[in-house]
């Protein structure tokens, strides 16, 4: 074990700082009895919590980007999972090309992205609907759910699943009872990745929401954009208050590291 | 009657010749080994039989039975692999039971099973054990219950013991020789290991580059090497340039200062083999070959000697049985008796 000099300890602790500091600001910022942003705060209030319960499209969208972040991160895996499969087993004409494929949304501005899809739906008259934001998302997410999938299904060994047919797993026994199990690590992993970033992602679903389908981001960019008022930090509070708790369950029950980097080490 | 049949069986991946002309035939209960050095096609030999490869050429039968048609996972066929591959989200008996699973065998025979084969490997009582906490030697025998407890019709080992330690390694094959002579199960194994093979096969199986190059017990094998890769791959070998020469009305092969009546066979020059330790000292006045001791190497129970003789380098291995060995810088004689000695056409070693 090496420890850290009285210099790096001082590097990390002003990172850190600086990492959490906008957390901080806006949970502080939350508890304002003022009308307006303000730092430093004086005085304590819930009065912009209270606040939120008058403005019930806050509530509305939050659950939107809930269901559209889950299920368009189940919806990417479903796809993502047979993909990262075939690309990281087989050997076959057109391999490099469909994997370039499925990663190139990462490398498409969001902005072009969300033009084109504007565009699009318009064309085929969905435009404004769930399913068309839920299309939108489950491209967008793709490629996060296929980035730890393809590394779990590459670092998978192979002999698990030939001792599995050996001993007379087939087809979708053998899917089911062994290899599932072996990539979930970095399928839940995927799954969580996804989510993250569907629920964080504002440039592209702000072409594609409507009234009523609008994602907690975009109803937030787009309130700010008309008040100043500290009614969005305590969304923002809310918001975080949720992710901690959600990390602290997650944590318990399934050990974060596994989520974040993929890792199966702790026993089940 | 051959229960395993290997027939002409050949494997190219593109234009990489993997294995070529393989034939063999295994009988019913026999232990074989593939030896040979990595990339001489042995494991691929072996993923053919389990049906993870399909053969190139020739076909493999099993009990009369072709099994080109016959789909891996229904082979009937155990396989224990170097990395074990054991089911890591199963516990010990659930990874037992996955075969018996498969094959729909009830609940409560299943369970007898389990029992019976985590007995027989040793690990009664680690049923619930998930692989990730047992030691090497324990998952090695939990993937060899594995394997054994569908009662395999073959069983097929791919350097199971290589992830071993010296020590447990040792005891694993003796473990894995005594339970393959109870069940009486066919097996076949693949190793790169020498004395690994030679312990523990019926018949063992030298490979090198794809082809076969010798079928025998492993005493014929290091005995009576069919080629010089045999010989230098089962063991040591000094190998010695010498000439058949008639001599009056006979033959006589000569090496050096040394002289002996000529076996039949090749003429001219040829190379003579004998193994390290068929090699005895004699004085300086014996009719041997001429060496000086370089180096004095003592290994416990036995010393081994590097010489400098006048045909080139030697090795010598003696017992250490207490009596006097030549001290390093001493001349000596290297003698051996006419029948330990092997003679191959050709002068270069």
């Amino acid at each position: 074990m090496s420890r850290n000099g009285p210099l790096s300890l001082l590097f990390h602790a002003v990172f850190v700082v600086f990492m959490l500091a906008p957390i901080a600001v806006v949970c502080l910022v939350a508890f304002t009895p003022e009308g307006y942003l303000s730092l430093p705060v004086n005085g304590f209030s819930l009065r912009w919590f209270r606040a939120l319960a008058s403005y019930p499209e806050f509530i509305d969208a939050f659950w939107v980007s809930l269901w559209v972040g889950a299920a368009s991160s189940f919806i990417a895996l479903g796809f993502a999972i047979p993909a990262a499969l075939a690309v990281a087993r087989h050997q076959f004409p057109g391999r490099e090309a469909i994997s370039a494929l499925f990663l190139s949304p990462l490398m498409i501005p969001h902005v072009v992205l969300g033009v084109a899809f504007l565009r699009f739906f318009t064309q085929i008259g969905i435009s404004g609907t769930f399913p068309a934001l839920l299309v939108a998302h489950v491209i967008l997410v793709f490629p996060f759910a296929l980035r730890l999938t393809l590394a779990a299904a590459v670092g998978m060994d192979r002999s698990v699943e030939m001792a599995a047919v050996s001993l007379g797993a087939n087809g979708w026994t053998l899917f089911r009872r062994i290899t599932l199990p072996l990539i979930l690590p970095g399928v839940v992993s995927g799954w969580a990745l996804a989510f993250i970033q569907s629920f964080d992602e504002v440039t592209m679903t702000v072409f594609l929401a409507a009234p009523g389908v609008e994602t907690l981001p975009v109803r937030m960019f787009l309130y700010v954009q008309d008040n100043i008022d500290p009614l969005v930090t305590s969304v923002s509070a809310c918001v975080i208050a949720i992710t901690m708790i959600a990390l602290v369950l997650l944590d318990r029950f399934y050990g974060l590291d596994r989520v974040l980097a993929g890792h199966s080490d702790r026993s089940s | 009657m051959a229960f395993l049949e290997l027939d002409h069986v050949s494997k190219r991946f593109g234009g990489h010749v993997a294995v070529e002309g393989f034939c063999l035939s295994v009988a019913k209960g026999e232990f074989i080994s593939f030896l040979g050095p990595s990339g001489c096609g042995k494991t691929t030999t072996l993923q053919m039989i389990a049906g993870f490869l399909d053969p190139s050429g020739g076909a493999i039968r099993l009990d009369g039975r072709d099994l080109a048609r016959v789909r891996p996972a229904r082979r009937g066929l155990g396989i224990v692999f170097q990395s074990y591959a054991l089911f890591p989200h199963l516990t010990a008996a659930e990874n037992i039971a996955f075969g018996l699973e498969m094959r729909g065998v009830p609940r409560a025979e299943r369970e007898a099973r389990v029992r019976d084969a985590l007995a027989m490997v040793g690990l009664a009582g680690y049923g619930e054990r998930h692989p990730r906490r047992m030691s090497g030697g324990q998952q090695q025998r939990v993937a060899l219950a594995r394997a054994l407890v569908i009662r395999p019709d073959v069983l097929l080992l791919d350097e199971p013991l290589s992830n071993l330690d010296a020590k447990l390694r040792e005891d694993m094959q003796i473990e894995l020789r005594q339970i393959q002579r109870n069940l009486g199960t066919t097996t076949v194994l693949v190793t790169h290991d020498q004395t690994e093979a030679m312990a523990l096969s019926d018949r063992i199986v030298v490979m090198s580059k794809g082809r076969i190059e010798q079928i025998g017990t492993p005493h014929e094998t290091y005995e009576r090497p069919a080629s010089a890769f045999v010989s230098h791959f089962l063991g040591k070998t000094n190998e010695f340039p010498a000439e058949v020469r008639p001599n009056g009305s006979g033959r006589v092969l000569v090496a050096g200062s040394c002289r002996w009546p000529a076996p039949a066979g090749p003429s001219g020059a040829v190379t003579i083999t004998v193994r390290p330790e068929k090699v005895a000292f004699a004085d300086g006045t014996a009719d041997g070959l001429a060496a000086r001791i370089a180096n004095r190497i003592f290994q416990g129970n036995h010393w081994l000697f590097q010489c400098e003789t006048e045909c080139g380098a030697a090795l010598v291995v003696r017992q250490n049985n207490g009596e006097r060995q030549p001290a390093e810088g001493e001349a000596v004689r290297l003698v051996w008796r006419a029948e330990d000695m092997g003679l191959r056409r050709g002068g270069e070693a």
